[in-house]
């Protein structure tokens, strides 16, 4: 594996409590990851070990370098909650303030061209100069898409993107993942898995600890989300794929 | 015809100063939700500047101005460093008002003989600014220009999403105690012309108003700047007719003005 994401013997801990414990994995570049967990078990902590926001014990390489170094080329799109909805901006404000942060004065066309690309991609460049605020949850989470793809990074991580999506947003977006699969790295969060089971390559279960990682058909077990949740779930499983019953209301079958 | 004077002149430009302060400064506040802030950091300047006039009275000759705009600097680099221990914020800035305010008292208590000095600190008077005062306030207001210039987008960036600005390598305390920093000189520039009751009048609520009217970032900006401007002239107006100071009568515009845009759709 020449490009590689690895993360080996990872622990973190919080005031002496412990939120992950003895992670491994490695996944190629370009790939596509999900990791589910119920809540609490360390998914978004997983998420900022790997971008080095947060103190961490063991060895994580992203691409050849350690995750304060790797931050030049990923593209990170947190939990939508996060953000300061007090500033009234505009959606091309939100889409340029990575590229414009960089700089003190002036507006570079590329940026422009940039960002004006990436809202196309994900089909709303009509909004360009519309009120950000003004904006449906699922519509922002798209824009914020955008700006991530807008930084042109080979990794993307993606905290709940799916959270205030209708299920047609969410399949648009689905969709937008699976034709950047091929080129980029994504690791996404997210407790709905059904969307993703047909572009994803690999899984990670985690529960403060690894309870299974590997391939959709050979993860997604009725012991292994049993293990997962502390209770069992539904299975369906269809020529290659598996979903799962009652994770989310539009289940495939 | 009506002539100004240089005491009107001096009034004046404090308040298109004080009006670019608002426009910087009191917008980010707003944005920031940090208005609780501006009244904790106009109490500690007010303890610097007593302290300041404590000093010169009985030791040795110091501006009272240099004085508030060390303690205001301190205290929002204090609540800074608060806030980025994960102490809540509104917190932090409780302590250091009631902090500010208790020093406040005792050193006002130690120029009680001087008592008009310390109600000038308390309400200020745009009419009664001396060179030397005006000449402070635009070295101080061009200080906040040259940091909001040159740091607006990194801090903006810093209170909008912290967290992917942090990922793009910008740190997010550093710029969020940067813009306390700003907020506190913008703090003092007010506190000799209108006092440090009224600061919270014409940093804060012109700003809010404009961002109801604006509804955009550069708008809220420019809205603030020529409310606070309309505000301040209209105080200094209607003070030229009565003993009441200028920083009464603007207070009193801007809050009108703000009950005006409620009605904005």
């Amino acid at each position: 594996m020449k490009e590689k994401i690895e993360v080996r013997g990872l622990e973190v801990r919080y005031d002496g409590y412990v939120a992950l414990k003895n992670i491994n994995f490695k996944i190629p570049h370009p790939s596509f990851l999900v990791i589910m967990g119920p809540n609490g078990a360390g998914k978004t902590t997983l998420l900022k070990a790997l971008l080095g926001l947060i103190p961490y014990q063991g060895k994580i390489e992203i691409l050849g370098k350690k995750p304060k170094e790797a931050r030049e080329f990923i593209g990170y799109m947190p939990q939508r909650d996060k953000i300061n909805t007090n500033i009234p901006l505009k959606v091309r404000d939100v889409l340029l303030m990575p590229l414009l942060s960089k700089r003190s004065f002036g507006i570079r066309k590329k940026d422009i061209k940039r960002a004006k690309e990436a809202l196309k991609f994900v089909g709303l460049q009509h909004l360009w100069d519309k009120d950000f605020l003004s904006l449906s949850g699922g519509q922002q989470q798209r824009v914020f898409f955008a700006r991530t793809l807008a930084m042109e990074p080979k990794v993307i991580i993606l905290d709940e993107p799916f959270s205030a999506m209708d299920v047609a947003t969410k399949m648009k977006v689905v969709q937008f993942l699976h034709r950047l699969k091929n080129s980029k790295t994504i690791i996404l969060v997210t407790h709905d898995i059904n969307p993703l089971a047909e572009c994803t390559d690999n899984v990670l279960l985690l529960n403060r600890v690894v309870i299974a990682f590997g391939r959709v058909v050979d993860v997604i077990k009725e012991e292994n989300i049993k293990n997962l949740y502390g209770a069992p779930i539904p299975i369906v499983k269809t020529e290659n794929v598996c979903y799962l019953v009652g994770s989310d209301a539009h289940v495939h079958t | 015809m009506f002539t100004p004077n240089i005491w009107v002149l001096r009034g004046i430009i404090a308040i298109f100063l004080i009006s670019v302060v608002a426009a910087s400064a009191g917008s980010f506040s707003i944005f920031q939700k940090s208005t609780f802030f501006v009244s904790g950091i106009a109490h500690g300047s007010l303890a610097g500047a007593a302290l300041g006039i404590y000093i010169s009275l009985y030791f040795f000759p110091i501006n009272p101005f240099i004085m508030a705009m060390m303690f205001s600097v301190l205290f929002a680099v204090a609540i800074g460093i608060a806030s980025h221990r994960k102490e809540n914020i509104e917190v932090a800035i409780g302590i250091m008002f009631s902090f500010s305010m208790s020093l406040a008292i005792l050193f006002l208590a130690m120029i009680k003989e001087y008592a008009s000095v310390a109600w000038g600190l308390i309400i200020g008077d745009l009419l009664l600014l001396s060179s030397q005062d005006v000449i402070w306030m635009l070295i101080t207001v061009a200080l906040i220009l040259l940091i909001f210039f040159t740091f607006r987008r990194k801090i903006l960036f810093s209170i909008f999403d912290p967290e992917v600005a942090m990922v793009q390598g910008i740190n997010p305390y550093l710029y969020e105690t940067l813009l306390f920093i700003l907020i506190a000189l913008g703090v003092v520039v007010l506190l000799k012309g209108v006092g440090a009751i009224l600061v919270y009048a014409l940093l804060i609520v012109p700003a809010a108003t404009a961002k109801r009217i604006a509804g955009s970032f550069e708008g809220t900006i420019i809205y603030s700047f020529f409310i606070s401007l309309i505000s301040g002239l209209g105080g200094i107006f209607l003070s030229l007719f009565t003993s009441v100071v200028p920083s009464a009568y603007a207070g009193l515009i801007a809050t009108f003005i703000y009950f005006l845009s409620l009605f904005k759709k």
